[in-house]
């Protein structure tokens, strides 16, 4: 009987434990919460497409549109604005003064970090929900071009960052820097599995136009590979993307930029965006609007805020073949010329700012404004990233770069054809700067030609008058608040 | 366990040996007065009895060898071996109460003198003296280093308890364990049904209780019966009016338009004609009186209790009843409650046992403490022009009013809310003894409460042509409306403990204590509302009577969980009564903490030394001399359920397809977080007790650092993170304090006499908020549009932030001279001082201007007896707090103000403290400043009772043990230089929004009468 008592005491005392680890796991019975969603394919894909939010972001808070960086830094452009001191921070990084304690860089670190979290969320929480696996498989590799979209406008601004490749608990915050060279490493693996993962452009049903492509993810590949020099697997990719004959040129130079030539027939990689949701100055992580349109409108009765101007030495590149190269029309807006519906240019008509040259490209009518009176309204062009244009011209210099001259000239001069234009027989070095003076007509005021400086070698010699130094200008300065807040755990680029 | 079966032989063989029987008198020196109702038990056992009313009692015991312990509150403890003798005498002497009280620990009690941590006690005795509404009460004053705050003087208002101060930004409520039961909030228990409150203040003592120790813990135990005494039916009642204790001084209706005609013209603007002669407006409405009121207040207590030798039990019912001073009915607070509590020997070596208590309240809740439309804060502003009740008896409403002002009187007339509660808490338990001093004890209890709140907001409309509604918005409801909401908390705890406790060799005593517990909380609440009842007879305001469709209809449904599950060990050694030690550890796993920190450890160790004790202790005057310390810590897990996790927001969207179709995305935007856990709180604690002059004297000392750190905050977070920052374990805030409680008895010719009083002191500041940690601003206040507090690392908790007043500009040179402030400040403007010297007034020269929490409170007591008479004064106060006067809207011109504004600057050299009126503020006169601080210290006669017990010659004839009638008054003095309606204000919202008067609901100056009788 005693050991009956002392069997009831020590179940007692002890039974209670056996089952403890259960009793504490409660999740939340009301709400969404992080325990309770991530269980349907319709949770998959709300997941995926908080990430493709994270796309659009420009003002988060501060403005970091990739024309700021891709065209105002280079010698296509400058600021632009009402003067100096409208966004005084992006004149001096223009002229390579700036400061690591700008809201523009910790805006841009912050909105690609986002992206990268997102991303992350859904490459942990969407395995193990019960779905269609081709689906699945298609909604991770989406992620995956995402996040390595992200490093790479990370890597290539500001060199190694953090390399987050999960969701980070509060104690990893404190992150410090990985190399360039693991961060392109990470890009190249990310964009390896999703263009075996994700669908072709022809094989995604209409509604879902907009969604990152096997093409998309092959090309940000090509990038990467003549970031990294890699020239021999850059033409092989890039040919991989001809091959698919998912892309074809447009007829029409001038038919890409309007709002009917959004996701055209050469559209790669497209940010997409619509006018029908209120300007937002805040975070605009919930808004469908860009604010390109606006910002690059001339001011004056235009109602822009003039930014981003063409320089002279832009416009004059378009004379150099000894005729005007007939993309100019469709890339800049003269004195003179009508600015759509919205009046004819003129000094005057701009509010008397003395530029000649506006950018034409993300332009909109009066007529596609959204119809509800914001003061500010944000416009619906979608951001060209990545054209099919953009892939031949990197196909012409990878192609180079293993000595297929035959083939760059192919290419490049596949480009000049659709607008007319004599095709290049130059060799060696001067069918290298063929093909680079190509990429800044091609695709002037789409945000590549910094880039394009930096990532070929030329920005110490095009850019020195501008102010640029070797071995500084290259990247731009960490954000100081970022370093700050892990406790210097994040580096300081060097010259900044 | 083979020793455990001779054992038992033994306890029954001594069972059933031959009686001896023995009787005698207790008497108590050094008067020889008769001990009416002391304990007479044989030591180690369950046998006893009670002395009666001359002191004699007559047990059986089973031999000489018999212990038998002699014990009156009071009084030291006697201990008489019987051996030969059969009349035992025995003459008790005074002990002071405070040593020899025994003091609820935690999983054990202890006496004091053999405590080295820092307990605080209030006994029934205490209670009794001194009718409390609320338990809570009980504390105020009576324990060093216990604040007790009102939320609200309204009838059943909570109120917040701070143990040793606030150490966090979260929630700061102490842990409350009735009968071994955690329970959330007092309001369901009798005061009179309390046996004692123990506070655990150092972190040593409540490390027991580890992850929810932090903010101390009150041990409250409930009456039981004692073994081997009779029968006792007793009936306690009183009965009494509660008033206000004071008016605000308001402007009268002439000086009201005196100085709305001013500020009429300081605008530019006509005034109205009909204040062209305000000395024919006479005195006009006094807001204050309107809704004040006389109210009763009412208890009956019907108590049965005794014992036999195997079992103890206690019946009681008690029924309260309490109006509002404001509100009368409508601010009514019932309760009524039942309590069994049982005990019974089964076998030699099982117990039995049982504490139940069911309760039934219901409350009648006005809008209280709210600056935009309480009736108090209506009465403070409402103009006195306009009358309570138009010429037809209908309500008036004000022509200057528009929003939050209108007729408070109506405002309280058209109030119907009421919350309804059923709650049961009560426990069954088991002790099983498995060998000498080894005892095992099962409880199980539950905690239940089904409440019900149901709202109904009347039709109504004070508008003088009802055909055109001129009324403003808030002098009518066109559309009646009604909701209600079923809140359900159902907790259940298994605790199983284990103590072990024996003495070798005479001087070395160990108890040893280990258990386990889990615990399960889940809450359920579900609701709906609908408008337009046909009916606007609030009997009739059910959803289901509502003729609006089913559409228009609302109904929410809530859930939530969580669980504990606990081990725990202690360990109390005392070495030949002058070492003691103590060491206790816990471990806690709950489920509300992140997946990488589902555990906490919390250590603790006390040691003590009792250097009177020691043989070469030889200071005639000190009879007791203990030191004692303490480290220990411990946890607070009121972090929330979930708050590891985080919320999906949707919206994050993107647009695909050809049509632009804007597509939901998901995502959490803050992080969730793992690493979630408690805050943690590190406590040392220093102290000394002492007892001299034979007694006499008592003197408890204790010193105290307590640092909270985890503090959970959401401070900035790096942005590789992506989200925004979640609530982090960070921020760290230090208190430190003094707290002395003292003790005198005394005696002149008949008269006895007890003075005690405690004093503590209190520091506390926030010493981190975490990297780049922001501060915190609370305290909103809604004429200056601004926040009055701020939390921030080197200041105290809610501390008051804004400008500091420099006097009034007597003309435009002064203005012109000083900082700029706005374009039309004039003279009669209040000037603010440029603290950073920039030449403009701007948020820079904002700075700390007050502190709600006291450095100190105290309080005290004198208690007189002669005869059978009684009288009992017990003060209480604070000091060094302050309080932020938001009583007055400012943001509206029309509203009235207090007579100080009759000072106000007329003209150069009238005023330099109260500006000028105007019907517009450029200046912003009514920003956050040092103008609506005040000094919110005080010093109160809570109460003072004289009782009066009839002489037992009398009762004895009627059978009564014992009848007392006494009359007791509360509140009846307050010293104070708060002008507002009363100076003890709490937090009222969050744990930051200290010592902001809103309007406050005031306590009543109560006056009853009651008897108390025992047969």
């Amino acid at each position: 009987m005693k050991n009956i008592r002392l069997i009831l005491c020590a179940l007692a005392f002890f039974g209670v434990a056996a089952c403890q680890k259960d009793f504490l796991e409660k999740k939340p019975i009301v709400g969404v919460t992080e325990e309770n969603f991530y269980r349907t394919e319709e949770d998959a894909i709300a997941a995926v497409n908080a990430a493709y939010a994270t796309l659009q972001f420009q003002l988060s808070p501060a403005g970091h549109f990739r024309w700021f960086w891709g065209d105002i830094m280079s010698d296509d452009a400058t600021k632009g604005g009402s003067g100096d001191n409208d966004v005084n921070d992006l004149l001096q990084l223009e002229n390579f003064n700036g400061s690591s304690n700008t809201d523009l860089l910790e805006s841009e670190w912050s909105a690609n970090f986002e992206g990268i979290y997102r991303a992350n969320v859904v490459l942990e929480k969407v395995p193990p929900i019960v779905m269609d696996e081709n689906l699945k498989a298609r909604i991770l590799a989406e992620a995956r071009f995402i996040r390595a979209w992200n490093y790479y406008n990370l890597v290539t601004m500001f060199g190694g960052v953090p390399l987050v490749d999960h969701v980070l608990a509060p104690s990893e915050y404190d992150m410090p820097r990985a190399s360039a060279n693991e961060i392109w490493d990470f890009i190249e693996q990310d964009l390896d599995i999703a263009s075996r993962d994700l669908w072709k452009r022809s094989e995604y049903p209409p509604a879902d136009l907009g969604r990152i492509t096997q093409g998309a993810a092959q090309a940000l590949l090509v990038k990467t590979y003549l970031w990294r020099q890699k020239w021999a697997e850059a033409k092989t990719t890039a040919e991989a993307i001809v091959q698919s004959n998912e892309y074809q040129l447009v007829a029409n130079y001038a038919d890409i930029f309007p709002l009917y030539g959004e996701n055209n027939s050469e559209s790669v990689f497209e940010i997409q965006y619509m006018n029908a949701s209120g300007g937002n100055w805040g975070k605009n992580n919930a808004n469908e609007g860009s604010f390109t349109n606006v910002f690059q409108r001339a001011r004056g009765q235009f109602g822009g805020y003039g930014f981003n101007i063409p320089t002279q030495d832009f416009v004059d590149e378009f004379f150099k073949e000894g005729f005007e190269d007939p993309r100019l029309k469709s890339t800049v807006f003269r004195v003179g010329e009508p600015m759509g519906d919205r009046g004819v240019f003129t000094i005057d008509a701009t509010g008397g700012f003395p530029h000649l040259y506006y950018p034409k490209k993300y332009f909109s009518n009066k007529s596609e404004d959204a119809p509800f009176g914001d003061p500010n309204p944000n416009g619906g062009s979608n951001d060209r990233v990545i054209r099919y244009a953009d892939v031949l011209l990197m196909h012409a210099e990878a192609a180079y770069h293993t000595g297929n001259e035959d083939a760059a000239r192919t290419s490049l001069n596949q480009v000049r054809d659709r607008v007319g234009i004599p095709h290049i027989t130059a060799t060696g070095q001067a069918l290298l700067d063929a093909i680079y003076r190509e990429r800044r007509l091609e695709l002037g005021f789409e945000a590549h030609r910094f880039f394009d400086l930096v990532r070929t070698g030329q920005a110490p010699q095009v850019l020195q008058n501008l102010g640029f130094v070797a071995g500084i200008h290259e990247l731009f300065p960490i954000p100081q608040s970022q370093i700050q807040a892990t406790n210097g755990a994040l580096t300081q680029n060097p010259g900044y | 366990m083979r020793n455990l079966l001779p054992f038992l032989f033994l306890l029954l063989a001594s069972a059933v040996a031959a009686q001896v029987g023995v009787s005698g008198r207790v008497t108590l020196q050094p008067y020889g007065d008769a001990a009416i109702g002391a304990t007479v038990r044989v030591k180690g056992a369950n046998i006893g009895a009670v002395t009666d009313i001359d002191g004699n009692y007559q047990l059986n015991v089973s031999g000489p060898e018999v212990v038998l312990v002699f014990s009156y509150t009071g009084f030291a403890d006697q201990e008489i071996t019987v051996g030969n003798q059969r009349t035992i005498d025995v003459a008790l002497a005074e002990s002071a109460a405070q040593l020899a009280e025994v003091v609820v620990t935690g999983y054990g009690a202890q006496k004091r003198s053999s405590i080295s941590g820092s307990v605080a006690s209030v006994s029934a005795e205490e209670i009794a003296e001194r009718p409390i509404l609320r338990v809570e009460q009980a504390l105020q004053g009576r324990t060093a280093g216990v604040q007790v705050a009102q939320t609200s003087g309204s009838p059943g208002s909570v109120l917040t308890v701070r143990v040793r101060g606030v150490g966090t930004i979260n929630n700061s409520d102490p842990l409350y364990i009735v009968d071994g039961i955690p329970v959330d909030g007092l309001d369901f228990l009798n005061p009179n049904d309390i046996e004692s409150i123990n506070v655990l203040k150092d972190a040593a003592s409540a490390a027991i209780y580890g992850a929810r120790g932090a903010n101390g813990v009150v041990l409250i135990t409930t009456k039981g019966g004692k073994r081997n005494q009779d029968g006792k039916i007793s009936y306690d009642a009183y009965y009494g009016i509660q008033r206000p204790w004071r008016l605000v001084d308001l402007l009268d209706a002439r000086e009201y338009a005196t100085l709305q005609n001013e500020a009429y013209l300081a605008a530019g603007k006509t005034p109205p004609p009909e204040f062209a002669n305000p000395a024919v407006l006479g005195e006009g409405t006094n807001w204050q009186e309107a809704i004040f009121e006389h109210a009763p207040i009412a208890s009956h207590q019907l108590t049965f209790t005794g014992g036999g030798e195997r079992s103890a039990y206690t019946l009681s019912g008690n029924y309260f009843s309490q109006d509002g001073i404001v509100g009368g009915d409508k601010a009514n607070f019932q309760r009524a409650t039942v309590r069994f509590n049982s005990s019974h020997d089964l076998k030699t070596w099982f117990t039995l046992g049982n504490n139940i208590g069911f309760t039934w309240l219901e409350r009648d809740g006005l809008i209280e403490n709210s600056q935009y439309n309480s009736p108090i804060i209506r009465a403070l502003n409402m103009d006195p022009i306009t009358p309570v009740r138009k010429a037809d008896g209908t309500f008036a409403y004000s022509n200057y009013a528009d929003t939050d002002i209108a007729n408070p009187v109506n405002g309280i007339e058209q109030t119907h809310s009421t919350w309804r509660t059923n709650r049961v808490v009560g426990s069954v338990y088991g002790d099983l003894k498995l060998a000498p001093g080894l005892t095992f004890r099962s409880a199980y209890s539950l905690d239940a409460t089904f409440a019900v709140q149901r709202g109904f907001v009347p039709r109504f409309d004070l508008s003088n042509v009802p055909s055109l509604s001129e009324a403003p918005a808030a002098e009518k409801n066109l559309v009646n409306s009604v909701s209600v909401g079923n809140f359900n908390w159902r907790n259940w705890q298994l605790e199983n403990v284990l103590t072990w406790q024996k003495t070798f060799q005479q001087k070395h005593n160990l108890t040893l204590i280990a258990g386990t517990t889990a615990l399960s909380n889940r809450y359920d609440a579900s609701g709906g509302a609908n408008t337009n009842l046909p009916s606007n007879d609030p009997d009739d305001a059910y959803i289901s009577n509502t003729i609006d469709p089913i559409a228009s209809q609302s109904a929410y449904q809530f859930a939530s969980e969580s669980s504990l599950f606990s081990w725990f060990g202690k360990t109390n050694y005392e070495f030949d009564d002058r070492y003691l030690f103590s060491a206790t550890f816990r471990a806690d796993g709950s489920s509300r903490f992140g997946r990488n920190n589902r555990y906490g450890y919390f250590p603790s160790f006390s040691a003590g030394w009792i250097a009177s004790h020691e043989s070469f202790w030889n200071v005639p005057f000190v009879n007791f001399f203990k030191l004692r310390a303490s480290w220990g810590q411990n946890g607070n897990d009121r972090i929330g359920d979930y708050s590891f996790t985080t919320v999906v927001s949707t919206g994050q969207n993107y647009t695909f397809g050809p049509g632009e179709n804007i597509t939901n995305g998901s995502v959490a935007l803050t992080a969730a977080n793992p690493d979630l856990k408690w805050e943690t709180s590190t406590q040392t604690n220093f102290g000394a007790d002492f007892e001299l002059f034979d007694g006499r004297v008592g003197l408890i000392a204790d010193y105290y650092i307590k640092k909270t750190s985890d503090m959970l905050y959401a401070a900035p977070i790096p942005l590789v993170a992506g989200t925004a920052a979640p609530v982090q374990n960070v921020a760290t805030a230090e208190n430190r304090g003094i707290e002395l409680a003292l003790n005198y008895r005394g005696r002149i010719s008949e008269v006895r006499y007890t003075l005690g009083g405690n004093i503590s002191f209190i520091e506390s500041e926030v010493t981190s908020l975490g990297r780049g940690g922001e501060p915190v601003y609370s305290g909103y206040v809604q004429f200056a549009n601004a926040n009055a507090a701020k939390t921030d690392v080197g200041h105290p908790l809610g501390a008051f932030y804004g400008y500091v007043t420099d006097g009034i500009f007597q003309s435009q040179a002064e203005v012109e001279a000083a900082a700029f402030q706005s374009e039309q400040t004039s003279p009669g403007d209040i000037r603010f001082k440029d603290l950073d010297g920039n030449g403009v007034i701007d948020a820079n020269d904002q700075t700390y201007i007050g502190n709600p929490t006291p450095s100190i409170i105290y309080g005290f007591n004198a208690d007189f007896s002669w005869k059978g008479l009684e009288l009992n004064l017990f003060f209480q106060g604070t000091e060094g707090n302050d309080i932020f006067n938001s009583t007055t809207r400012y943001d509206f011109a029309y509203v009235n103000r207090p007579s100080s504004a009759l000072n106000r600057w007329t003209g150069p050299g009238t005023s330099n403290t109260e500006p000028r009126v105007s019907l517009n503020d450029p200046n912003q006169n009514a920003r956050i400043s040092d103008r609506f601080i005040e000094d919110g210290s005080y010093l109160r006669l809570k109460t003072l009772q004289l009782g009066y017990n009839l002489p037992q010659n009398w009762l004895k004839k009627v059978r009564f043990d014992k009848m007392k009638i006494y009359v007791t008054g509360q509140n009846l003095l307050t010293f104070t230089k708060y002008s507002g309606l009363d100076p003890e204000i709490g937090n009222v919202g969050g744990s930051l929004e200290i010592g902001i008067d809103r309007g406050f609901y005031p306590q009543a100056r109560t006056v009853m009468g009651g008897v108390s009788l025992t047969f």
